[in-house]
């Protein structure tokens, strides 16, 4: 880095320091938070639980909270990165969230989709044993699994 | 699909995607509709190297009407390497009040495209559009506005017409799916 020059330095620094204050639940989630650093997009991590189920006195029962929102284009991002039945059923709670909250964007992207996005960007992924929790796991940074 | 050309055994190739037909007959209609549009206005073409090259060679050339080509390079994602995306080749020429066409070989996630949408507004041209000769929406992370599009295409690893793999099948003169072990070991294998 020493021939950047001073300023372009410092603009990196809160972006590292971001990722690095983050407690990512799944480390491919730490992955797509630095991709979008890099990009400078503006993200936050999982700010927001929508309620979607009550019971008959109106206490919430289950919440979907996804991964992350982009203010700048008002869009919710959710990765999945489970094994299929997971993946089932988180479709139904997006399905949900789209039913009661129609005004909201989000965009999920599959365990198989996000593998191939990771691998784009260079960034190798290993499979995940089913004790692990299934899925993958993005191999870009030097700490373990927040799980 | 097209059967792959037998004069092109690399087993890693899987199969033609678009033939050279099909896009010549993109660039074709591409090229018409822009020389449509733009009549009588002041038109930049700008291609992202190095994969818009090859697509900016050939729509330039379909485009009958007075136009610039100007190119430019911004920094690729790297894990482990810290920072933020920035230009690492900047545009010859100016670009205040004239109409900007962005050339892209492919869009998918849109992250790249949108910092570029970004940096470009700022120089204030008359006005900023996009022609993508492949659209990878699905992995379309950044909703953009893409105006001129040749085809939609499936979420595989694509090769050729300008899109590479470290470096490789750049020069072939259609667009190639990857075998899914290429794409599934680590990249560079």
């Amino acid at each position: 880095m020493s021939d950047e020059d001073p300023d372009s330095i410092a603009e990196d620094l809160p972006v590292s320091d971001r990722v690095a204050r983050t407690v990512f639940v799944h480390p491919s989630e730490r992955a797509a938070a630095q991709i979008l650093d890099f990009y400078r997009i503006n993200w936050e991590y999982e700010p927001t639980s929508f309620p979607l189920e009550w019971d008959a006195e109106g206490r919430v029962l289950a919440y979907f909270t996804p991964d992350f929102y982009l203010p700048d284009y008002d869009l919710y991002i959710e990765l999945t990165t489970m094994n299929q039945n997971l993946v089932t059923k988180k479709n139904r709670k997006v399905r949900r969230l789209k039913e009661l909250y129609p005004e909201v964007s989000i965009k999920i992207f599959y365990q198989k989709d996000f593998r191939k996005l990771l691998f784009r960007f260079g960034v190798p992924v290993r499979p995940r044993e089913h004790a692990e929790g299934g899925g993958f796991e993005a191999h870009n940074e030097g700490g373990g699994s927040a799980e | 699909m097209t059967p792959l050309p037998l004069e092109f055994p690399d087993p890693r190739i899987e199969e033609v995607l678009l033939s050279e037909r099909q896009i010549a007959d993109a660039v074709a209609r591409l090229g018409q509709a822009i020389a449509r549009d733009y009549d009588g206005r002041d038109l930049a073409l700008v291609t992202i190297l190095k994969g818009g090259v090859v697509f900016l060679a050939d729509l330039c050339r379909a485009i009958d009407i007075p136009l610039t080509v100007d190119f430019m390079s911004i920094s690729a994602y790297r894990p482990n390497v810290s920072g933020v995306v920035r230009i690492m080749k900047d545009l010859d020429d100016e670009i205040s009040g004239r109409d900007v066409l962005i050339v892209e070989d492919i869009i998918d996630t849109g992250l790249s495209l949108g910092y570029l949408l970004r940096v470009l507004k700022e120089r204030r041209p008359a006005s900023l559009s996009v022609c993508t000769l492949m659209d990878k929406d699905v992995r379309r992370i950044v909703d953009l506005p893409i105006e001129y599009r040749g085809f939609s295409v499936p979420d595989r690893f694509l090769v050729g017409y300008g899109l590479d793999l470290n470096g490789l099948w750049r020069n072939l003169p259609y667009v190639a799916t990857l075998q899914e072990h290429v794409w599934k070991g680590h990249p560079g294998d």
